[in-house]
């Protein structure tokens, strides 16, 4: 047993001595992230900020996104209870993402590459190095707790206490740990590092969402989601450490489990079995089309499911909207003045945080094709009489498809379950959610033409499309809650578009920025078409 | 006037600011087959890359079959075909699959030939790609390339990860298409391979072509290695003009000669009794290590 094990320790050494610029980025990232807005927040808090931030967040759209708070009057919602209720979720989910991209990278990554081959050349075990991973990542999370605990601390603010800092950072970490522990797991089933680390933020999102629905329906049932361990401690109110110690049974059993599976698997291997393959290719193969298709298809199929099971998560909140209503004068005058129904209101909130999670797939396809070119997958296609344009407009098509399809499911699931749950109380129909998807139609198309363009010029940052998306996302989910500026917001593309049903279509806005896309993907093309593929670099 | 299927002039490409081609000229004729050799790093991949338009020169000409390498480039891949020496597969796909795909996309080819290379090969079509070794996946390369009918091949280190046997197979199907009169260049650190394929070598050196021609007339350039006995004293040679690298024990010498002074050599030698008499033609071997070390 010990043996399978022997040198993690040097490794973990090493690890932590490669690492040390990233782990610094990490921390302070995530941990200023997560504790230095407290200033910020204060501002908010001024007047009546608190109590009309109370309302707000009271709205089931809101607990959707944010997750809910234990506070049950205006009056003993303070400072700290709001920075918890707003920030936690969201950075805990911050640092589970981390982690898993750093376990996955760490350990499935490397043997794909056949790094773990050449050390366990040497008198390494055969597992020491998942376990210097798996401690290096517990390390990292332990830091960022304190770091986040620390920071907060130093703002002295009244109703920040030590201990419930301490508890901030603490869940924050725990949330990291968590994903860690699913990495492994995954980096285990899956075939490869690209399946194992798109199952586990598979799982993270699925977690989120099926949170979203229990959060709003029942809070008590959420204490089974390992992802709410995070907000359920409610620091600065409660300072309740039990769903830590949850977590922490069940990062643990998480880690056993992943380890019993590595030690029972051949290197490189994983457990979903291999099917026996055909010896001659099938017509749908023999095309560019074809071969893209075959080569995104698990991508594809495993981002459309979880947009269905997304909009069937938030389509559920529908039914206890009404009920909400009813017990809240305040806002049952707010929605009465303002002449749109709640479910309108919140369907446009939703729909702009779901279309952002759809164009995910687009660019996920677009800059599949730098990296079938990185991997040197294409080098004998380059040979035949397949233009470069075919390469290029294939990927571009399949992602705008993808686009298209995603819309469909999400507004058209989110649509169906809300009109189920609603019963007699039905106010939208059907086309009124797909009209509402579509209607952020070219943001999608916005997100492909910069993933395309940079594809075409500097491939190497395709990735930043996605710090692009996350930004915006971001900055969807703190609109709802901030006063943010109106030329910031404007930053993120989807805030040009008005919400449907709420507001009216714009059809200068929407056929700017399917204009402006489509430039993007032809000047995209036009620095394919000349520069040099990347090979042998 | 024989047609030039491959035509390079001046051909420069900079990476940054490191010259990876300076300056490499050479052609490839109808029905020849030409030997790409050089040390590491030396710029064969990058000639080749540039010749099938995947990479674009900076300066120079560059044409095959009398169309520019880079504008015309989809004419072009209608009548080549290529294997690259690391020939990296989709993994969920199968080396049947695969094969089919290339040959598709490569506008047809021949499905009897197909199988009987998968035969010859001794490839599994059936299994996926991720489960194939090295060879295996350099093999599922050639069969691709082979199986389409194409009148200039490229094969840039074909053989790498092939095991004897399987490079012989694949000497052997090269032979074929020479004897059908196509057109081959094949860089390859397999010195045997270029040396019984090729009618002409190439060889380049940091971006430069340092030599070109018949092996009988790259051979004549250099030095054979001569084995002497002889009665009398064997040292007296060594001061004869052409003798290079002269080494004694007893009355046996061992030297390097100039081809063209052997008939002084042979006189001096018969002047002291010839017991024994061996000269070793070069190889491209050593013709390469003149060339690599210098
Ligand atoms: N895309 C690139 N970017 C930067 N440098 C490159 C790139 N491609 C090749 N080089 C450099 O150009 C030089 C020539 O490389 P090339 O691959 O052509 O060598 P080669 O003769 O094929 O060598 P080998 O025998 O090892 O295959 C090398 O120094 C290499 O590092
Ligand atoms: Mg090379």
């Amino acid at each position: 047993m010990r043996e399978k094990f022997t040198h993690w320790d040097s490794l973990f050494a090493l690890y932590l001595k490669r690492d040390w610029k990233k782990i610094i980025v990490w921390i302070l990232g995530v941990g200023l992230f997560s504790a230095g807005f407290v200033s910020a927040f204060e501002e908010i808090a001024k007047g009546q900020g608190l109590v009309g931030m109370y309302e707000t967040l009271k709205n089931p759209a809101m607990i959707a996104m944010v997750g809910p708070t234990p506070v049950e009057s205006a009056a003993d919602y303070t400072l700290g209870a709001m920075y918890a209720h707003e920030m936690l979720l969201f950075c805990g989910l911050f640092a589970m993402i981390m982690s898993v991209l750093h376990v996955v990278s760490h350990t499935r990554k490397e043997e794909d590459l056949g790094l773990t081959e050449l050390v366990r050349s040497f008198q390494i075990g055969r597992q020491a190095n998942s376990l210097a991973s798996m401690m290096e990542t517990i390390v990292i999370n332990a830091l960022l707790a304190l770091f986040i605990g620390g920071v907060m601390m130093s703002f002295g603010a009244d109703t920040i206490s030590a201990e419930g800092s301490l508890l901030f950072g603490a869940s924050i970490g725990f949330a990291g740990i968590v994903g860690a522990g699913f990495a492994l797991v995954m980096a285990q089933i899956m075939p490869s590092s690209t399946s194992a680390t798109g199952s586990a933020l598979g799982i993270v999102g699925l977690l989120y969402i099926i949170r979203a629905g229990t959060d709003v329906s029942n809070v008590d049932f959420s204490i089974i989601n390992p992802l709410s361990w995070t907000y359920l401690t409610y620091p600065f109110t409660e300072n309740n450490w039990i769903p830590l110690i949850f977590a922490l049974i069940f990062s643990a059993i998480v880690v056993i489990i992943a380890f019993a599976l590595e030690g029972a698997r051949d290197m490189g291997a994983g457990y979903l079995p291999e099917r026996e393959g055909r010896g001659n290719a099938k017509k749908s193969l023999l095309s560019v089309r074809g071969l893209f298709t075959k080569i995104n298809k698990g991508v594809m199929i495993g981002w459309l499911v979880a947009f269905v099971i997304m909009g069937a998560a938030y389509g559920s909140i529908y039914g206890d909207m009404q009920t909400f209503l009813e017990s809240n004068e305040m806002m049952k005058q707010m929605f009465s003045q303002s002449g749109v129904s709640i479910e309108e209101s919140f369907t446009g909130t939703i729909m702009m945080v779901m279309i952002v999670l759809v164009s995910i797939l687009p660019i996920a396809i677009v800059n599949k094709l730098f990296t079938e070119e990185s991997r040197l997958h294409l080098s004998q296609l380059y040979a035949t009489k397949v233009t470069r344009g075919q390469l290029y407009w294939t990927s571009i098509g399949l992602a705008v498809f993808a686009g298209l399809a995603g819309i469909l499911l999400a507004a058209g699931s989110l649509g169906g379950t809300a009109i189920s749950v609603m019963g007699d109380s039905v106010t939208m129909d059907i086309v009124d959610f797909l009209t509402a998807g579509y209607n952020f139609l070219p943001s999608v198309l916005f997100f492909t033409g910069l993933a395309a363009l940079a594809l075409g010029w500097v491939p190497k940052l395709g990735k930043l499309v996605y710090f692009y998306l996350g930004y915006s996302f971001a900055l969807n989910y703190f609109g709802g809650i901030l006063d943010l500026p109106e030329w910031f917001s404007k930053t993120a593309i989807q805030s040009w578009i008005p919400q449907m049903p709420m507001d009216d279509f714009s059809t200068p806005v929407f056929i700017t920025i399917t204009v402006i896309s489509i430039a993007l993907m032809v000047m995209g093309y036009l620095g394919y078409s000349r520069r040099d593929m990347v090979e042998g670099a | 006037m024989v047609e030039k299927v491959i035509n390079l002039k001046g051909l420069q490409k900079k990476f940054g600011k490191f010259q990876a081609l300076n300056d490499v000229t050479f052609s490839v004729n109808a029905g020849e087959v030409v030997g790409f050799i050089g040390p590491n790093g030396a710029g064969k991949s990058t000639t080749i890359r540039t010749l099938l338009g995947i990479i674009r020169r900076d300066d120079g000409h560059a044409e095959i079959f009398g169309k520019d390498v880079w504008k015309d480039s989809i004419e072009i891949h209608k009548r080549i075909s290529y294997v690259p020496g690391d020939v990296s597969l989709w993994r969920s796909l199968t080396g049947g699959e695969i094969i089919d795909l290339f040959i598709k996309l490569h506008g047809g080819g021949n499905k009897q030939k197909r199988d009987y290379l998968i035969k010859r090969f001794e490839l599994d079509p059936k299994k996926k790609a991720k489960g194939y070794s090295k060879g295996n996946r350099q093999k599922v390369g050639l069969i691709a390339a082979l199986s389409v009918d194409s009148d200039l091949y490229i094969f840039d280190e074909p053989t790498s990860g092939l095991d004897p046997l399987m490079e012989a197979v694949f000497q052997e199907e090269v032979e074929k298409i020479k004897e059908a009169g196509k057109a081959i260049l094949l860089s390859s650190h397999i010195l045997s391979e270029v040396e019984r394929l090729a009618d002409k070598v190439v060889i380049i050196r940091q971006g430069k072509i340092v030599e070109t021609g018949n092996l009988e007339e790259l051979r004549h350039l250099t030095r054979t290695t001569v084995t002497l006995a002889t009665e009398r004293n064997v040292a007296e040679i060594a001061g004869v003009n052409g003798v290079h690298d002269f080494e004694q024990t007893d009355n046996q010498a061992t030297f390097s000669a100039d081809n063209q002074y052997f008939n002084d050599i042979l006189l001096a030698a018969t002047k002291l009794g010839v017991t024994k008499f061996e000269a070793v033609p070069p190889t491209l071997e050593d013709l390469f290590m003149r060339h690599y070390e210098g």
